[in-house]
């Protein structure tokens, strides 16, 4: 565990025990913190209060009003005015941060067709700039989290280290889910972790960073930044791209419960069928 | 003194008679190579299972000239760079140097798996055969039994193998087996220490784990199959009701030259389907499972496919733990009954089969002669009742991965399982018996009136009958003489009549030629075709 | 062996015993006479062509000569594969990547082939033949019987042991010791008292402040960087371990834990459900909740999170973990819930565990209080 960023956080660490404040003080800090983000929430929800103000008085950006659009024709139904979710139907998006919206839209589980256990993967409805144009509407809205522009993946050349690390990592945090190959797994009652062989470098990163449907956050203090694009390098690199060394078929990369099955397909068959041949009349 | 010229031809003669001279064998040898076995080709089923032995045995000496079973803490420093660096223990970067940096290592570790896979499959089908066939019984309990720790043995082989590369995977599998003997009532934590040496995982137990995979449960199978081997060699094999067989005798072919040719072709094919499906499909890629960690876990963490109905029976078990209110409290975990008295009842059941049926029809006469499933109804039923129980339980091991590829609900999986383990055995039970009996009904109504013609005859008094070919002798009216049953299999077609077997020529597709046109036994031959007239329409 | 039997199976023809000497016969008259000194009788053994070189045996005989050259061709394939072939593979898509594949499917169809053509052989050129061997199955004679259950009752008669019963005594006494003996090493050597010690290894993990100079444990990560309350995102979790040399490896195989921060709502139900149990009251940390990673069951990390219902799952065996509720076990085959971790703060702002777990962490036993 050689990359830098756990060095990162023992800087971090080192700057906090010298200033460690006494207990008194780390109180009244406590406090003062508290009323800060009491003003301020109070803030967040006067500036957004439905009807408090105008919403024309809002400064939303040429490409955010192209997304306000696409939003009032197709996720309004749901998601009610201004994003602010309506109950039972869809939660509200005040604050999910682009990086939500171009996951969910991006990889086509929004919009919905149905109220399901969990919202399924199929071919997006809107193409790359709309659901920018969307994010970005949701961003100035609410703020939250957002895909880091530039390249989610290390080069493994420059940055040996990398693929081990993003190893590492995958298996302590997603393979749990998504299984040693990213071939997914199930969940209880009907749901499940989607496979890892299609997503996009920023669907994957934009998945880890907010959390969709089921899976936890892995927020930048989990994992940083540098450690998610150490992962996304592992997935695409050893789990998307890489030819088995093992064979021409990887059944799919469920473990022993495919290979079972392949041992009487093919194995048991083919012998069995040799042996009807050996001991047929000739 | 003149040197007598050296007369080639006579080599093998004058090497054979020293050898008898010396080794008396030439008497013994005779009797030995001069047995008869009959021919089916459900009787090879258990060779499949003998040639992959061998196959493990040569590619597992390859292996273990690699491997390293230490649990030693190394960095891995090989040549597949998503684990540099990565702490491990010595046996997993061991595998990966066998896979990585051994020129064709992979392959033999690919073709060890598979072959495994394939011993347990065929040992599997081969008892099914053995079972449904009745040839378990007298004199054969003893081989029956035999059969049963077979399987056992080839089961731990296949558990301490699939433990010892030490990856993610495997620590998973150890971490159960060692939960497993925790359950156990009051020797679980003595028993799981001393296995372990002390706190699990410790840094023993892969050590031990290979002594046992390489010499001692090798050892077993391999005096075992050698005894397997020696007594169907000294009871002679079974074999089908047929013209000329009866109990106290073997029809067949002699072992040479043609059987043991036989044989030796089989076991290249058997050979020749491992290399393929090892250089074909992916097994147990242990490169993506990483070293084993305890906080760490992949979905669909399952064991080998012979293991599997063990781990679908510990899924499918209700949460019922026993409180033992006795001092501090003791606990019986629900993990220990599918884990050790399943399993436990799973293998002892079968040995005590025989001796079971033997009581209950009080047969104690022995048999050579095989019964088909249908004229042992109530066995075929036992069977696969037992069957279909293995089925669900092996299927709900698997549940997890069944679930989220065909989008059903796990928890749905888990109940289907749990009211499948109990409804289904009986209703496969009542089905398969009633098919036997069924089967058994057509043959017998075969034999009692004749193979069914498909031509229909309109008696003068107006009634409509199918006419009916006899198998056999006629009394004065042209009615058959009803034949008696046999237990074998009795022709249902015109053209296969007097066929010992249904003996249609060709793999795929019939050599024989189909017979031209039924003719109806009933009446007198019909003269030829020459002398028909042409029914035309009169014009 | 040397007596000829004959006519046992009624299909034999001949009881008279043939010379084998006699030089008129033909080696397969001598092969047919040493079959039927071993009871065989050879019933029919016939060509499968009419006359010798006929136009379909010689087809055959093409045939099987094609596939043993077909066969010889792919092993010799294998072998150059095997030496020319470049075998590294590499990331990505590189010729090494088919190197198992190439060595399988030529050695896989060398020997497929040369099997169907022992066996194409055997099957086709081969007479066809049908012999019929008695079984002897008869049990041995009354005769046999009688002397060998006289010969081993004889022998332990002249041993004399019922006659001498100081002698059975003294069987009984000296070879139990020695069959002990034999044993106690094996099982001597393997025994561990697993409840040895002040810090037996089934209640203890790494998170003991004993194994920590009493000093209270933090929780660390897997590089050993310890964590902060804002190091977990809402909805997040993280694994942590205990921060003491080797926490994170195999050697404190019990200590995994998931550090799970729950939504506001989600806290409270839990909070509510943890202060009205004897056990967990007060284990929680803010909206912070930490719960053994080893499953109650078989061991196996339950750790498949589900941040809005709630759940853990365990991949192993499908239980299923209610986190908001004391991580009661609602599915599966596990029957107690996940022991809590009782969390605090320590005085620099890092997590730590306020003690060891208070339940036995790991799969269910026997001895569990």
């Amino acid at each position: 565990m050689t990359s830098d960023t756990p060095a990162g956080r023992r800087f971090r660490v080192f700057t906090r025990r010298r200033s460690a404040p006494s207990r008194a003080r780390r109180r009244i800090g406590a406090a003062v913190r508290m009323l800060a983000a009491l003003a301020l929430a109070g803030g967040v929800y006067t500036a957004f209060a439905p009807g408090a103000f105008a919403e024309d008085d809002r400064q939303l950006s040429t490409a955010a009003q192209e997304g306000k659009a696409l939003f009032d024709n197709s996720c309004i139904t749901c998601h009610g005015r201004n994003a602010e979710g309506v109950e039972g139907r869809g939660p509200s998006l005040i604050g999910v941060g682009s990086a939500s919206v171009e996951f969910q839209v991006g990889t086509g589980r929004m919009p919905m067709t149905r109220q399901e256990a969990q919202a399924e993967q199929k071919r997006p409805v809107f193409d790359e700039t709309q659901t920018k144009q969307l994010g970005q509407y949701i961003q100035e809205l609410g703020g939250g989290p957002e895909i880091p522009a530039g390249s989610l993946t290390k080069d493994v050349e420059s940055d040996p280290e990398a693929l081990s690390n993003g190893g590492e990592l995958f298996r302590l945090n997603c393979s749990q889910c998504h299984g040693f190959g990213g071939a997914g797994g199930a969940l209880s009652s009907g749901k499940f972790a989607p496979s890892l062989h299609d997503p996009t470098a920023e669907q994957i990163y934009g998945a880890m960073l907010t959390g969709p449907q089921n899976m936890p956050v892995f927020g930048d203090n989990e994992l940083t930044p540098s450690e998610k694009q150490d992962i996304i390098t592992y997935i695409s690199l050893q789990l998307q791209e890489d030819t088995d060394p093992g064979g021409l078929f990887d059944l799919g990369g469920y473990g022993p419960s495919t290979e079972g099955l392949a041992i009487f397909v093919v194995g048991i068959t083919l012998l069995v069928f040799a042996a009807l041949w050996i001991a047929g009349k000739s | 003194m003149k040197r007598r010229k050296l007369d080639l031809a006579q080599v093998p003669a004058n090497i054979g008679k020293g050898v008898d001279d010396r080794f008396q064998a030439a008497t013994p040898l005779r009797g030995l190579l001069n047995k008869v076995f009959p021919d089916h080709w459900s009787f090879l089923l258990g060779e499949i299972a003998l040639f992959s032995f061998v196959v493990l045995l040569l590619s597992g000496v390859f292996l273990t000239l690699f491997f390293d079973p230490s649990m030693r803490e190394v960095a891995y420093d090989g040549p597949y760079t998503a684990l540099r660096g990565t702490e491990m223990s010595a046996a997993y970067a061991s595998s990966l140097h066998l896979s990585f940096e051994v020129r064709g290592g992979l392959f033999m570790r690919q073709m060890h798996h598979w072959a495994a896979l394939l011993f347990m499959a065929s040992i599997v089908i081969h008892m099914a055969r053995v079972f449904f066939t009745g040839a378990f019984r007298k004199p054969r309990e003893a081989n029956w039994t035999i059969g049963v720790i077979l399987f056992l043995l080839g089961f731990f082989a296949g558990f301490t193998g699939y433990s010892l590369p030490d990856d993610g995977l495997s620590g998973t599998g150890l971490r159960i087996a060692s939960a497993i003997m925790l359950s156990i009532p009051v020797i679980g934590t003595w028993l799981s220490a001393a296995v372990f040496g002390g706190e699990y995982p410790g840094e023993l137990i892969i050590g031990r784990f290979y002594i046992a995979h390489v010499l001692l449960i090798p050892g077993g199978l391999l005096a075992l199959i050698a005894a397997h081997l020696g007594i169907v060699f000294k009871q002679k094999h079974t074999q089908w009701p047929g013209p000329m067989r009866t109990n106290d005798n073997v029809v067949g072919e002699r072992m040479f030259p043609r059987y043991a040719l036989k044989q030796g072709g089989f076991f290249m094919a058997v050979f020749g389907t491992i290399a393929l499906m090892a250089g074909l499909f992916q097994i147990n890629p242990i490169w993506l499972f990483g070293p084993y960690r305890a906080a760490e876990v992949s979905s669909a963490s399952q064991p080998d496919w012979y293991v599997m109905f063990m781990d679908g029976l510990v899924r499918l078990m209700p949460a019922w733990q026993i409180d033992i209110p006795i001092g501090d409290g003791y606990v019986i975990p629900p993990l220990f009954w599918p884990a050790v008295v399943g399993l436990g009842a799973l293998f002892t059941l079968p040995m005590l089969y025989p001796s079971m049926e033997a009581r209950r029809l009080k047969d104690h006469k022995s048999h050579h002669i095989l019964q088909r499933p249908r004229d042992a109804p109530e066995r075929t039923g036992v069977g696969a009742m037992a069957f279909t129980f293995f089925m669900v339980a092996t299927i709900s091991g698997a549940n997890d991965v069944i679930a989220d590829k065909f989008h059903i609900s796990l928890n749905a999986m888990t109940w289907a399982g749990r009211i499948g383990l109990i409804l289904l055995p009986p209703l496969a039970y009542y089905i398969s018996v009633r098919i036997c009996l069924g089967l058994q009904q057509h043959d017998r109504e075969v034999l009692a009136h004749g193979v069914e013609t498909g031509i229909i005859r309109r008696l003068p008094n107006g009634k409509f009958e199918e006419v009916h070919q006899p198998l056999g002798p006629v009394d004065d009216h042209g009615h058959p003489l009803p034949l008696d049953y046999a237990g074998w299999v009795v022709p249902k077609k015109m053209n296969r009549l007097g066929a010992l077997a249904p003996a249609v020529k060709g793999f795929f597709f019939p050599v024989e030629k189909p017979v031209e046109a039924p003719v109806s036994p009933a009446v007198p031959p019909v003269s030829g075709p020459g002398t028909r007239e042409e029914i035309t329409s009169g014009r | 062996m040397t007596v000829t039997h004959g006519g046992s199976h009624g299909t034999s023809t001949g009881t008279e015993p043939v010379d084998v000497n006699d030089p008129k016969l033909s080696r397969f008259d001598i092969v047919r006479e040493g079959a039927r000194r071993d009871d065989i009788e050879i019933v029919t053994y016939e060509s499968q062509f009419d006359g010798q070189n006929s136009k379909a045996e010689k087809r055959i005989v093409r045939n099987i000569a094609l596939l043993f050259l077909v066969s010889g061709l792919f092993a010799l394939a294998f072998v150059v594969a095997f030496i020319v072939w470049p075998w590294r593979a590499e990331l990505g898509r590189s010729m090494g990547d088919y190197f198992t594949p190439v060595l399988g499917i030529t050695l896989g169809l060398s020997l497929f082939l040369l099997g169907i053509a022992i066996l194409a052989w055997a099957k086709k050129l081969l007479p066809h033949e049908v012999s019929i061997q008695d079984r002897h199955n008869q049990p041995s004679s009354d005769d046999d019987r009688l002397i060998t259950g006289q010969t081993m009752v004889y022998m332990v008669d002249e041993l004399g042991v019922q006659r001498r019963p100081l002698l059975k005594g003294a069987i009984a006494l000296g070879l139990a010791p020695l069959g002990v003996a034999a044993a106690a090493p094996l099982i001597g050597g393997l025994i561990e008292n697993p409840h040895k010690g002040d810090e037996p290894m089934m209640y203890h993990t790494g998170f003991d402040p004993v194994s920590n100079n009493g000093q209270l444990v933090r929780l660390t990560r897997q590089d050993g960087s310890p964590v902060r309350p804002d190091d977990v995102s809402v909805g997040g979790q993280i694994t942590v371990f205990p921060g003491i040399p080797h926490g994170a490896t195999n050697e404190h195989a019990d200590s995994p834990t998931l550090l799970v921060h729950l939504r506001a709502d989600d806290a409270e139900r839990t909070r509510s459900a943890a202060e009205g149990d004897e056990v967990n009251k007060g284990g929680m940390w803010g909206n912070y909740v930490a719960y053994s990673k080893i499953c109650t069951h078989a061991g196996c990390p339950a750790s498949l999170y589900e941040q809005q219902t709630n759940r853990l799952l365990c991949p192993c065996h499908q239980s299923q973990f209610l986190i908001t509720d004391n991580a009661r076990p609602i599915f599966g085959p596990a029957s107690r819930r996940l022991p809590m971790l009782p969390l605090e703060v320590d005085e620099e702002g890092f997590f730590v565990a306020r003690s060891d777990f208070r339940e036995a962490v790991g799969p269910d036993f026997w001895e569990r209080p």
